[in-house]
């Protein structure tokens, strides 16, 4: 009894299909783990970078140094990011139009194109917990049925239908079920944070976007009347 | 900074990951064990536990007492044994001397004692040691023959309880049979009554019919030998005879069907006893209702409804069926009036 109804046991014995099943939710559930420790740590960090980069911009220093200090394009993230694009439009822009507004504007469409990376960027693989959330009970489901079905085609062949000829097979198929279970739960617990969490963030660097935007307004508001005066 | 953050590799990610799979399976395993001994140790292992007592309690009290028995016997044994040794090499050395034979000789004398003591010690023990066993063995036929004096209480306190069981069985059976023949007798004595009632109902319906054949008889020799006057007085007579015959009918055939529609009938509770209400019932000759009107209401609706209710209730009328041809004919169509003191 101890042995015959263990879980790893009950795994081996299990037929074929519902073998297969049970090895696809192992690997979902292993994929969808690696991806929310992966996803928690990278938005920790983006969160950190982001207030480490907030208090730098905040603290007084001139934007020019501010964006000499910054790393190349290709390797700043998050408001980095969003303050670079916006602030390069804005230097080329500069010597070649007159006209406040179309600076402004091209400020404008390089920090939208830099936001729709960075949301991209945040929202990494987050589809895929969601997938591996809802899809997940319904193959431990159909594993389970089709253990099910497989204890009343056994059941069949008996003579007597006697509690512990099905016990063991309808203990083997409702592992299935408790694998998919085991993988969908935390799927969808950390679907639901870690997206929250991204869009948190995201927020955060609309925000900043738009204070930026009123910066260079303000700056450029100042030039254009004292290029009239 | 913005390098750090790029590197949010897979490598932590997919070892922490397993870690947690691994884990959670330990954690099966784990507990597996524990969760399964608690049911083992209920009701099943208590059956075994107490068989295991009673098959192994003798084995367990031999077993107990033999070996102290043969570990006494090893340990006497051995023991003149080693004296023997000491005495050999003990005894050759005064003879190899054999200068101080007095001492020799009171030494020997001192190891007889010895030994003659050491001998009555091991007998001692011995007697001693069978003591024992006779007494442990002494115990244990006791034990065993309390035992059986107890089982063979137990079975005979069992076969009393079967014999009390089967003479209150046997008993059940004997007063239920009597039970069932009484009650056949009660059913036979209720047959008997109601077919001598019967016969007596027919006796009495042959002496009525033989009175009006006689009656009928006198009638018509009156009407041929009497004049036309006795004759029309005759007949005065018997309509007067057959209008009280179909009335008396009339009225056990009306009385029939009040009752019953008395019992079917749900008086209002606001319905005064003044009130009084004629209703119409129109029969087929199986008795069944064709139609029930009022013909005088009694003023309150809901009275009149009610006796409505209770008429279409209480109908089919079934005693219309043994009513004679010439009578069924009053009742196609008579009255009846209601009035809540009837039931009151």
């Amino acid at each position: 009894m101890n042995d015959s109804m263990s879980i790893p046991h009950l795994i081996m014995n299990a037929s074929l299909i519902v073998q297969l099943v049970m090895l696809l939710l192992l690997a979902a559930s292993i994929a969808s783990w690696i991806i929310i420790f992966q996803r928690s740590i990278a938005l920790r960090r983006a969160e950190k970078a982001y207030q480490d980069f907030e208090d730098r911009f905040w603290s007084g220093v001139d934007l020019n140094e501010l964006y000499r200090e910054l790393p190349a394009e290709q390797e700043s993230h998050g408001a980095e990011h969003v303050f670079r694009s916006g602030f390069r439009e804005f230097n080329r822009l500069m010597p070649k139009t007159q006209s406040t507004d179309a600076v402004l504007e091209g400020v404008q469409r390089g920090q939208r194109v830099a936001l729709s990376r960075e949301e991209d960027r945040l929202q990494l693989h987050l589809t895929f917990l969601a997938t591996v959330a809802s899809a997940s009970p319904y193959i431990g489901l159909f594993g389970t049925v089709w253990g099910i079905m497989g204890s009343f085609q056994s059941l069949s062949m008996a003579q007597q239908a006697t509690l512990s000829t099905v016990a063991p097979w309808i203990a083997e198929a409702l592992v299935a079920t408790a694998m998919g279970l085991f993988a969908a739960i935390p799927a969808v617990i950390f679907y639901n944070r870690l997206s929250a969490h991204a869009g948190r963030l995201l927020g955060k660097y609309e925000n900043f976007a738009e204070e930026f935007h009123a910066i260079l307004h303000r700056n450029l508001q100042g030039r254009s009347e004292r290029e009239a005066s | 900074m913005a390098k750090r953050e790029r590197r949010v590799g897979y490598g932590w990610p997919v070892l922490l990951a397993i870690g947690v799979h691994v884990a959670a399976l330990m954690l099966t395993l784990i507990k597996w064990p524990e969760s399964e001994s608690d049911p083992t140790s209920s009701s099943v292992v208590q059956a075994t536990l107490v068989r295991a007592e009673t098959a192994t309690d003798q084995p367990q009290q031999t077993e107990d007492s033999t070996p102290p028995a043969s570990q006494s016997e090893e340990e006497d044994a051995p023991e003149p044994e080693e004296s023997a040794p000491s005495e050999a090499s003990e005894e050759p050395e005064p003879d190899s001397e054999a200068e101080t034979t007095d001492s020799a000789v009171e030494e020997a004398k001192a190891e007889a004692q010895r030994l003659q003591e050491e001998a009555q010690r091991a007998a001692e023990q011995r007697a001693e040691a069978e003591q024992q066993r006779q007494e442990e063995a002494e115990a244990e036929r006791q034990r065993q023959e309390e035992a059986e004096a107890e089982r063979q209480r137990q079975e005979e306190a069992e076969a009393e309880r079967k014999r009390q069981a089967e003479a209150e069985a046997e008993r059940k059976r004997q007063e239920e049979a009597e039970a069932e023949k009484k009650r056949q007798e009660e059913a036979e004595a209720e047959k008997k009554r109601q077919e001598e009632a019967e016969a007596e109902k027919k006796r009495q319906e042959e002496a009525e019919a033989e009175r009006k054949r006689q009656q009928e008889l006198a009638e018509r020799a009156a009407q041929a030998n009497n004049s036309s006057l006795d004759s029309m007085i005759s007949d005065e007579e018997q309509s007067i005879a057959n209008a009280k015959q179909a009335s008396e009918a009339a009225n056990g055939f009306k009385n029939l069907v009040r009752r019953y529609v008395e019992q079917s009938w749900n008086v209002p509770s606001n319905a005064s006893s003044e009130l009084r209400a004629i209703v119409r019932i129109q029969l087929l000759p199986t008795g069944e209702l064709v139609n029930a009107t009022i013909i005088q209401s009694s003023g309150n609706s809901a009275f009149d409804h009610s006796v409505i209710n209770a008429v279409e209730k209480a109908a089919p009328f079934r005693a219309m069926r043994e009513l004679d041809a010439s009578v069924k004919g009053q009742f196609r169509e008579f009255n009846l009036d209601f009035n809540p003191e009837d039931i009151r």
